[in-house]
């Protein structure tokens, strides 16, 4: 991994086993789509964040304000320069989401263990169901940090400015096939399709089948050769809900290195149901490189 | 227990118990049984919009039974939770059992608030399958069709 952009960013399961005691200073988090797979055992001293029940207020519609986020992170046994290493299922997806959202609430020290939950079972690691509990600490909130997560508005300027847009969704999704199921039209979008002018690149392209990140010469045949993006252009990726374009995030902002990257978390789920903005649906245009 | 007997059961208690309650049942998932597992290898009877691969075999005999068969990775506690209840509930039960449940099974076992609304997508769909598989099944001809025809 000794290549990528910030390599410090990333650290392998070997890393973490040596380092599981070290709970003064470094904090293992599990964050994963399933809500129930950390209390099925997980790495001894990790504790859980779950996306929905601790990141997210469901009557805002919004990430938990500054204050709740610290009283989370108090609550953890995380402080201000605690180290706090993200790991969970589904090629990291929610690690990488949980990273994400930590950064924007400008944590400095954010790692994750690359490959996640799955290299860690297959490789025969130990897991526990022991949920340790580590003394409360004392954390400064401080203001979410704009620089990485995109609004819709920001994002209907960037589609106007003909500005890179990468949809990681699958081919199927992007097309405008695949929508909500019909009984449930809450869950979904009213329609199917992607952001104009947007790219589609699947996130899974970044992983290997370990779930580990490609090296960055690969990462840069998809992204910069084959998909012409350039790492010194405002990017801005998202998804259906924003749990895998944080991973594309990562990717682009850590591994290639971009400026400056965007999540934007409304993703499809709000971009689909927007009045009065424009979608299209079918393959990509030829790429503008 | 019935469907009104589980849901009951998860009402009653706070939701770090339901949290309890849900890692009990999968536990509890039956082993696939060793018939099944070709047709699971073939990638028949998956539920698709789940992101991991749910394996669910609905028959309904000619006397109008309701014989449920799963699978559901380890990996996947949630999905084989939810599982695990729908075969508790409804497996061996008559069909009417099924057609006649509540439409938002979810929301009674107050499951949905629990995990949110964003993770209940698969599991609907899991029951949607089985609703409309038993719906589909039932009273589908004197001829023996419904056995003969696999689910799916």
């Amino acid at each position: 991994m000794a290549n990528y952009a910030h390599p410090e960013v990333l650290v392998s399961t070997q890393w973490v086993a040596e380092h599981l005691d070290d709970t003064d200073d470094i904090r293992i988090v599990e964050s994963n789509e399933d809500i129930l797979l950390y209390d099925t055992g997980h790495i001894p001293n990790a504790v859980k964040i779950d996306w929905v029940n601790d990141l997210q207020d469901e009557v805002v519609r919004d990430y938990v304000g500054k204050h709740k986020f610290a009283e989370l992170c108090e609550e953890r046994g995380i402080a201000n320069d605690t180290t706090v290493v993200f790991y969970g299922d589904k090629n990291n997806w929610w690690a990488c989401y949980a990273f994400w959202v930590f950064k924007l609430f400008g944590h400095e020290k954010c790692l994750i263990m690359d490959g996640g939950r799955k290299k860690w079972v297959d490789e025969d690691r130990p897991l526990t169901k022991e949920k340790p509990s580590f003394p409360a600490t004392d954390y400064t909130p401080q203001d979410a940090d704009p620089k990485i997560r995109a609004f819709r508005d920001e994002v209907l300027d960037h589609m106007e400015a003909h500005k890179p847009l990468v949809d990681v969704r699958s081919p199927e999704e992007y097309r405008g096939e695949l929508t909500h199921m019909p009984d449930y039209p809450q869950e979904g979008a009213m329609r199917g399709g992607h952001i104009p002018g947007a790219r589609n690149i699947p996130w899974s392209r970044a992983a290997e089948e370990d779930g580990t990140f490609k090296p960055r010469e690969e990462l840069e045949a998809i992204y910069l050769e084959e998909q012409g993006l350039d790492p010194d252009t405002d990017t801005i990726a998202y998804c259906r809900i924003g749990e895998r374009s944080s991973h594309t995030w990562f990717v682009l902002n850590y591994l290639l290195g971009f400026d400056q990257v965007k999540n934007y978390d409304g993703s499809w789920t709000e971009w689909g149901n927007l009045v009065g903005v424009p979608i299209e649906k079918g393959d990509p245009e030829q790429v503008r490189v | 227990m019935t469907i009104r007997e589980i849901a009951d059961q998860f009402q009653l208690v706070d939701p770090q118990d339901r949290l309890e309650i849900l890692l009990d049942y999968s536990e509890r998932l039956p082993p696939l049984p060793e018939e099944y597992a070709p047709l699971r290898d073939r990638g028949l009877n998956m539920v698709h919009e789940c992101q991991s691969p749910v394996f669910l075999m609905v028959e309904v005999d000619d006397d109008e039974v309701v014989h449920l068969h799963a699978d559901v990775p380890r990996e996947a506690p949630t999905a084989r939770s939810f599982t695990s209840i729908l075969l508790e509930a409804f497996d061996g039960q008559p069909a009417a059992v099924v057609l006649d449940a509540p439409p938002d099974v979810l929301h009674d076992l107050g499951i949905d608030s629990l995990i949110g609304m964003q993770r209940t997508r698969g599991l609907r769909a899991i029951y949607a399958k089985l609703r409309h598989e038993v719906a589909q099944k039932a009273g589908a001809g004197e001829d023996g069709s419904v056995g003969a025809r696999e689910s799916g």
